[in-house]
């Protein structure tokens, strides 16, 4: 197990590079100047020039791929060329956030979504299990920021329960910090969870059809037992898969989900990367976002032969 | 249902839930002393000379203190200067600072600072540049004296050294102003009333300014950058908050204090929450405007650019980006700021009245206009440039011409509209923006009026009648010899069609009624506020 997960480390090399390569061939060929940009609109194109000189936008595509490559060889992503401050440091200012994000929305899904999947399997053809299948679809079709809105209008505005807005990092405190993170997580958890849910449900009336679930409940055992010990780890593959793909998700909602509640987040950070074509902030972070990906899949495979014993590498 | 209305409606139940209930209890727990501030936009650099954004000027007012100040009559007052003399000929300017002045790393304020600081501005402003092309010399005489001496004389110098357009000539220590201007600086030490609290910056995020005890104001009662900038609050934060709704719950709610630009959409609801005031921020507002290419067909032909603006409805653009409070626009048959000295309307008939889209028909088929492409470039992500753009598709359609409508972001639009190639090749025709009222009381700070060809503002206007007017302005010795060329400036520029003005425009500022002080300006003052429990 361990020279395979070696291996696959190993393996992320080449596909980061290709990574690193498609998206600074991207932004080379992208329209748009920062240099423009940062000269502002009373700059003479001999300005332009100058600002484009100091940055080095001047330079030959391979000069500058070569000189990034290496600067990444050493550990430096670079110096965002709007705030001056390095991209590493920026991205560490803008991880807490929205990790916290994401980990407060990934646990509200398992602990939400699994059990409503076990139930509207159990259940099946039941107004229980179109119940849960209705809220599942009605989940998948709102989009984030409808949901973001009601959440807040609700929660903070009516009932003044929740703030609207912000970030505290969980070093004031522990409810300060889960406080500002609950109506978010429960906005970019809308269409996660019901994936989740209807991905449990299916695996798991597939594998409720088996004959040692009859098996089972022949022997007197309770639901309970059936349903979440023998039933739902033999369904966890394509469950374990569903999670892991809506990672990619979760990053694509994080952007909306921190502009709606102001999150200052990596979501917002990447907006405003290209919005301004800041090169090096755009390229550290897809490049952040591709090793994250690249990694939660090779978690993916661990988990698999933790749930699956017959899986092996 | 698009994202725009679902915003407006929940704001608007949330304000209507809002109206009448107290501040909540995150507001009252908060500290007094801490003003909370959504700005305009992103903080995402700190150089106010290197990155000419407002919001960075804004911002470095707070930080930078300025030899002179422009007040709210639009007259230069001494700010950190304490008497100046300038010679019969006008070509030696000797400056004296006030004393007790000191940066926040507790060094005091010397005239080796102002000569460093001047010197980087000049290089990047363009009042600054015409000094700096009359420049003699310019050096300290000792600690608290120095001395400007030009080739020849520059009237409007105290205006330049005041002026509060981008850049402003922010006073800095030797050792940060001397950075080339055209890299940023990574110190933010000042000598105005407050600290960059730089460990706390999140740009994107969050900006945080602390008071300067040190600060000595002057005397005067503060007026815009002039007088006495006194700050009664410990803190000001800047918290970014790129979504407008969400902005405005956050105000409703006394999560901030103060909205430096509400979209007018969500101003009514604002207006009905009792804890709120809402005003108009900035008088001089701001100025819309599309800018025809005069390098190519169709608009190298000043008959082309004359039609188009025979047909200009600016009504119909200022509704397009304001909505239907009529408090909030007004038509402008000019190219200068309204309710300013300098205002003038002379020129301006082909502006007013019905619109005659026959006329312009005609005239447009006399400029040799056959039907070829017309590249309009549209920035969908600035809300002003959109709106404009598509009454302008509109416009163009209705006389007969081919709209090559570009939808595009900011951006793409300021890269491309600096490209001298044929619009078919990557060039344009037209690009839409909006200039800021401060920015057009005169022709100093006025880049987009300029139209000396080649040199000039993107669409490369050549108006020799215009640019003999600019330099008749600057040479002016009293308002009414100012007032006189601006009148003539304005109807050449009309004449020549420099730009098309769509129409002047104001915007809201918004803030709780637990904050008062809150002066209306070109840009946020933050001296003078103050906050209560």
């Amino acid at each position: 197990m361990l020279s395979y997960i070696l291996r696959r480390i190993v393996a992320t090399l080449p596909v980061m590079a290709i990574v690193a390569l498609f998206v600074f061939s991207l932004l080379y060929i992208a329209p748009g100047d920062p240099a423009v940009v940062i000269a502002g609109d009373q700059a003479s194109p001999e300005d332009v020039e100058r600002i484009r000189q100091s940055l080095g936008l001047d330079r030959p595509f391979l000069v500058q791929f070569g000189g990034w490559v290496w600067r990444i060889l050493h550990g430096d992503l670079g110096t965002s060329i709007f705030t001056n401050l390095p991209v590493s440091a920026m991205i560490g200012q803008r991880l807490g956030p929205t990790l916290s994000l994401m980990i407060v929305t990934l646990m509200l899904t398992i602990v939400v979504a699994v059990p409503l999947g076990v139930v509207a399997a159990w259940k099946a053809g039941s107004l229980i299990d179109r119940v849960i299948m209705g809220f599942a679809v009605f989940g998948f079709s709102l989009p984030v920021f409808v949901v973001g809105y009601m959440l807040a209008y609700i929660f903070a505005l009516e009932l003044e329960w929740l703030p609207v807005q912000g970030y505290t990092p969980l070093t004031q405190g522990f409810w300060p910090w889960l406080e500002n993170l609950i109506l978010p997580a429960i906005a970019l958890g809308c269409v996660y969870i019901a994936l989740v849910a209807r991905i449990t449900r299916a695996a798991m009336l597939e594998v409720l059809q088996q004959d040692y679930i009859r098996t089972a409940k022949a022997k007197g055992l309770g639901q309970g037992g059936i349903l979440f010990i023998h039933a739902l780890k033999n369904a966890a593959v394509p469950i374990v898969t569903v999670i892991g793909i809506g990672i990619a998700l979760l990053i694509g909602g994080a952007v909306v989900t921190e502009s709606v509640f102001a999150i200052p987040g990596l979501g917002r950070l990447t907006i405003d990367a290209i919005l301004r074509r800041d090169y090096p902030v755009i390229q550290g972070i897809v490049l952040l976002f591709s090793f994250v990906y690249v990694l939660v899949n090779l978690m993916i495979d661990v988990v698999y032969t933790l749930v699956d014993p017959r899986i092996r590498y | 249902m698009d994202r725009r209305t679902v915003l407006k409606g929940l704001a608007g139940a949330g304000g209507l839930a809002l109206t009448g209930l107290s501040a909540p209890a995150i507001a009252q727990g908060a500290s007094a002393r801490t003003l909370r501030f959504v700005p305009q936009a992103n903080l995402a650099n700190f150089d106010p000379i290197w990155g000419t954004q407002y919001v960075v000027r804004n911002a470095a007012a707070m930080v930078w203190d300025t030899l002179y100040g422009i007040d709210s009559s639009l007259q230069p007052q001494r700010q950190m200067v304490e008497s100046e003399e300038v010679t019969d000929d006008g070509t030696t300017w000797t400056f004296k600072l006030r004393p007790g002045l000191k940066f926040h790393d507790g060094e005091p304020v010397l005239s080796k600072d102002v000569v460093a600081s001047l010197s980087r501005w000049a290089a990047r402003d363009p009042m600054g540049l015409m000094i700096k092309a009359l420049q003699q010399e310019l050096t300290a005489v000792d600690d608290r004296t120095f001395k400007w001496v030009l080739k020849q004389p520059f009237p409007k110098m105290l205006y330049a050294l005041a002026k509060n357009n981008s850049p402003c000539s922010f006073i800095m220590p030797e050792r940060i102003a001397q950075t080339d201007p055209f890299k940023q600086i990574t110190e933010y030490v000042g000598s105005g009333p407050m600290k960059f609290a730089k460990g706390e910056w999140v740009p994107g995020a969050k900006a945080v300014f602390e008071k300067f005890t040190d600060y000595v104001p002057r005397q005067e009662k503060a007026s815009w950058l002039a007088g006495g900038k006194q700050i009664l609050v410990d803190r000001v934060e800047w918290i970014v908050m790129p979504d407008p709704a969400t902005a405005a719950a956050a105000l409703q709610n006394g999560e901030v204090d103060w909205w430096e630009s509400p979209i007018a959409d969500l101003v009514p609801v604002l207006k009905k929450n009792k804890n709120i005031s809402v005003d108009i921020g900035d008088p001089l507002g701001n100025i819309g405007s599309f800018r025809m290419n005069h390098l190519f067909a169709p608009f190298n032909d000043v008959r082309a650019r004359r039609a188009v603006l025979m047909a200009l409805s600016q009504e119909d653009y200022m509704r397009a980006i304001v909505g239907d409070d009529t408090a909030l626009w007004k038509p402008l048959p000019g190219f200068f700021t309204p309710g300013t000295p300098l205002y003038s309307e002379a020129g301006g008939e082909i502006l007013k009245g019905k619109r005659d889209f026959d006329a312009a028909k005609k005239l447009l088929a006399e400029s040799g206009y056959s039907g070829q492409p017309v590249t309009c470039l549209v920035a969908q992500d600035q809300p002003i440039t959109k709106a404009q753009g598509d009454v302008t598709a509109d416009l163009l359609k209705k006389i007969g011409m081919n709209v090559d409508f570009v939808a595009t972001d900011w951006g793409t639009v300021g890269s491309r509209r600096a490209q001298k190639t044929p619009p078919g090749q990557g060039g344009w025709n037209m690009f839409h923006t909006w200039h800021a009222g401060a920015d057009c009381i005169n022709p100093a700070p006025y880049t987009a009026i300029r139209a000396n060809g080649d040199k000039a503002w993107f669409g490369w206007p050549n108006s020799p009648g215009t640019e003999k007017e600019v330099a008749s302005w600057f040479e002016a010795k009293n308002l009414d010899e100012e007032k006189a060329a601006i009148g003539r400036l304005n109807k050449a520029a009309l004449d020549d069609v420099v730009y098309a003005p769509t129409g002047f425009f104001l915007s809201y500022t918004a803030w709780r009624k637990n904050v008062s002080g809150i002066a209306k300006g070109p840009l946020p003052f933050f001296w003078g506020v103050s906050k209560s429990a």
